[in-house]
């Protein structure tokens, strides 16, 4: 690992949407980079201010309370065809939570509003009443075998669409809607979850299979067998 | 009164005196028969009273110890709730408990939990509402910042001419306009000539009027300072207590200066001294004189109690309970105060009390520890999995960093420990746990209470 390789990360909305410890995601990113020798870099990119898809490859879009997400949603509208190119390119995305419903048609909110997403993923959100999916929840991705753990919290039931793989079968807890035993969602490089805990705090596989994925896409011609190699397996 | 709030207070009075006397305690049960017998029982054990509630995410308690402290020098009677008893059937039986008073109006200055706020205006009005602060606390209970301040203020309108004394430094204080008349408290030791905002993850950054970004021309901690909006020119409002200066500052003791006032803490935090100045505005408003006040503060230490100092076998032990990302990341900067080297011990549990998602650790500072004089770290409680990684990923040293799922045996480690200063950083029930142990081991005297 001789050569200096770089990613950068779009933290979006990350002064709005950061209501479960979601900067930890990034925190991981950066301690797994420099375990595989990746300088990691992130911005934060908020309201007013222009996402370019290709400053960057991997872009972190977390949680936020009703009223921030609200300003949000009105603001991702203007960001929409540059994110929209972003997964086209195969850019990695992880969305948690209000993220990830802003990315689909639309949320309803805790009050009964209709607040719009984005719309570049099939899924949308509606609202249960008077209940909310509290608690640990496990999960386990069909194509990889592998089991992940968390904390759900979320008052949205989200259902999937078009091109979406869950990213897990529910095997404790509620997920998407407490039905359809399906939780989160694969699109592309893009990940989906209602999981707090941060998701990658609690399992690093992700954060090591998102940071591959990034260089393979910034670097193509070179090999990674060497950071495929990095034992994450340990939680701590 | 009604025969039947004379009955309910007959009945819950002697169950106080029962329980007091027999069985060495007495906190919410009587409130609870009182309640059960008459729902409107606060009317009447209340209405006698100038009642002063204290509200807010962090600080209720110590602002309430210390608010009584500063009335105590000018006033004779004044009932107080002990720490926890903050819903309405706690502020059933501190009335209950309260003696005949001498006084014909006493003062009673009680910590009210946020939700609770309303349930006391339904049936009596306050004087006063001091508000410390509102952040994310346990967000499987009430939910968002905004749904708390709801909460608030729906007990509020019910008092539209109590006053409202407020943290001025806090946006949310600034974001309802409410007709009760206002005191502002708030940080002035700045000019404005900076212009920045916030940390990329604090709360409640956004301006109540055109929800633009709010900038900065000082930030004491998390979203509190001098705010502005660069887009309609919302802003802080005039502050009627104003801090000009901070002196020394150190993880036991803060000095710093109100109105001109030098005043003095035995107590560490800058969260600790937005308490006293919460406090110094009540006496203020009640006419105590701010030397009376200054008195006030350094008379009595074991208000302070939340952050203690105990003797493990000659190692200085601080105990402090940590609860949400401001709150921790208060301590934090609290402990880098520390000159000395000294030991970091931190336990992490997830019960019902602690909150049960530990998601919030994420948002913690542990960072800055790597930089402090620590000789030795050591993790644990039920989820030292997750404190473990949270302090590997913050690149504390793994060749002095110990994890000790087991509490017992981190107990029986501090002796052993390499500094004389230890910090135990706990959550709720890792500090019950701990203090059982002390106190089995004969370090501490009792419980928690």
């Amino acid at each position: 690992m001789t050569k200096e390789y770089t990613l950068h990360i779009a933290h979006l909305y990350g002064d709005l949407m950061n209501t479960y410890g979601d900067l930890g995601n990034i925190l991981v990113l950066k301690y797994y980079g420099k375990k595989m020798g990746i300088n990691v870099e992130s911005q934060v990119v908020s309201l007013d201010e222009d996402f370019k898809s290709d400053d960057y490859d991997i872009a972190v879009f977390g949680g936020g309370q009703d009223f921030e997400q609200s300003i949000v949603s009105k603001d991702f509208q203007t960001k929409k065809d540059e994110i929209k190119k972003f997964i086209d390119s195969d850019g990695c995305l992880l969305a948690i939570c209000g993220g990830y419903q802003l990315l689909g048609k639309y949320y309803i909110d805790a009050e009964g509003n209709k607040i719009p997403g984005i719309g570049v993923l099939d899924h949308y959100t509606e609202q249960q009443h008077d209940n909310r999916f509290i608690g640990d929840i496990k999960i386990k991705n069909k194509e990889t075998g592998e089991v992940y753990h968390g904390f759900e919290n979320h008052q949205g039931v989200t259902y999937t669409g078009n091109g979406e793989r869950p990213l897990g079968d529910v095997e404790q807890g509620y997920g998407n809607n407490g039905t359809d035993q399906a939780e989160g969602a694969i699109f592309k490089n893009v990940y989906c979850t209602y999981f707090h805990g941060p998701i990658l705090a609690r399992n690093n596989i992700i954060a090591k299979h998102i940071l591959i994925k990034a260089l393979k896409r910034r670097y193509p011609n070179d090999d990674f067998s060497a950071q495929e190699k990095i034992d994450v397996s340990e939680s701590y | 009164m009604s025969i039947r709030s004379e009955f309910a207070t007959f009945a819950g009075k002697s169950s106080y005196w029962f329980l007091h006397t027999f069985m060495n305690g007495g906190s919410s049960l009587p409130g609870k028969i009182t309640t059960a017998i008459d729902p409107a029982i606060l009317k009447h054990l209340g209405q006698n009273y100038d009642i002063i509630v204290v509200t807010g995410t962090n600080g209720k308690t110590l602002t309430t110890a210390l608010t009584v402290q500063v009335l105590k020098q000018k006033y004779p009677n004044v009932v107080t709730n002990p720490s926890g008893s903050n819903m309405e059937q706690g502020l059933v039986t501190t009335f209950l408990k309260a003696k005949n008073p001498k006084t014909n109006r006493p003062l009673a200055v009680l910590e009210v939990d946020e939700a609770n706020v309303i349930k006391l205006t339904k049936y009596v009005k306050p004087i006063a509402f001091v508000f410390t602060n509102i952040f994310r606390d346990q967000m499987d209970r009430y939910g968002e910042i905004y749904t708390t301040y709801k909460k608030i203020i729906d007990g509020v309108k019910l008092a539209p001419e109590a006053t409202i004394i407020a943290n001025g430094d806090a946006p949310i204080f600034n974001s309802v306009d409410l007709p009760n008349p206002k005191i502002y408290y708030g940080f002035k030791n700045h000019d404005d000539k900076d212009n920045f905002k916030a940390e990329p993850n604090t709360d409640g950054v956004l301006c109540p009027v055109c929800q633009n970004i709010l900038h900065y021309h000082y930030i004491s901690y998390a979203n509190l300072g001098n705010y502005f909006c660069e887009h309609c020119g919302f802003k802080r409002p005039e502050l009627t207590h104003e801090l000009t200066k901070l002196g020394a500052l150190t993880p036991n003791s803060s000095d710093f200066t109100v109105d001109g006032q030098d005043l003095s803490i035995g107590i560490g935090g800058v969260y600790n001294i937005y308490n006293a100045l919460a406090a110094y505005s009540v006496g203020r408003f009640l006419d105590v004189d701010p030397k009376d006040i200054a008195n006030a503060f350094t008379a009595n230490e074991r208000v302070f109690g939340r952050q203690e100092l105990i003797d493990i076998d000659g190692k200085e032990t601080t105990l402090v309970l940590v609860k949400n990302p401001v709150g921790l990341n208060q301590v934090i900067d609290t402990i880098s105060k520390e000159k000395d080297d000294f030991s970091l011990i931190c336990l992490l549990n997830a019960n019902y009390a602690d909150g049960i998602d530990t998601s919030w650790i994420w948002d913690g500072e542990f960072e800055r520890f790597t930089k402090m004089p620590i000789k030795k770290f050591i993790t644990g409680g039920e989820r030292y999995k997750d404190i473990t990684f949270r302090f590997k990923v913050a690149g504390v040293d793994e060749n002095i960093h110990e994890v000790q799922p087991n509490l017992e045996k981190v107990v029986e480690e501090i002796p052993t420990l390499p500094t004389k200063k230890v910090y135990i950083l706990a959550t709720y029930t890792a500090m019950l746990q701990l203090r059982k142990d002390f106190a089995e081991k004969g370090y501490i005297k009792g419980g928690m209470e």
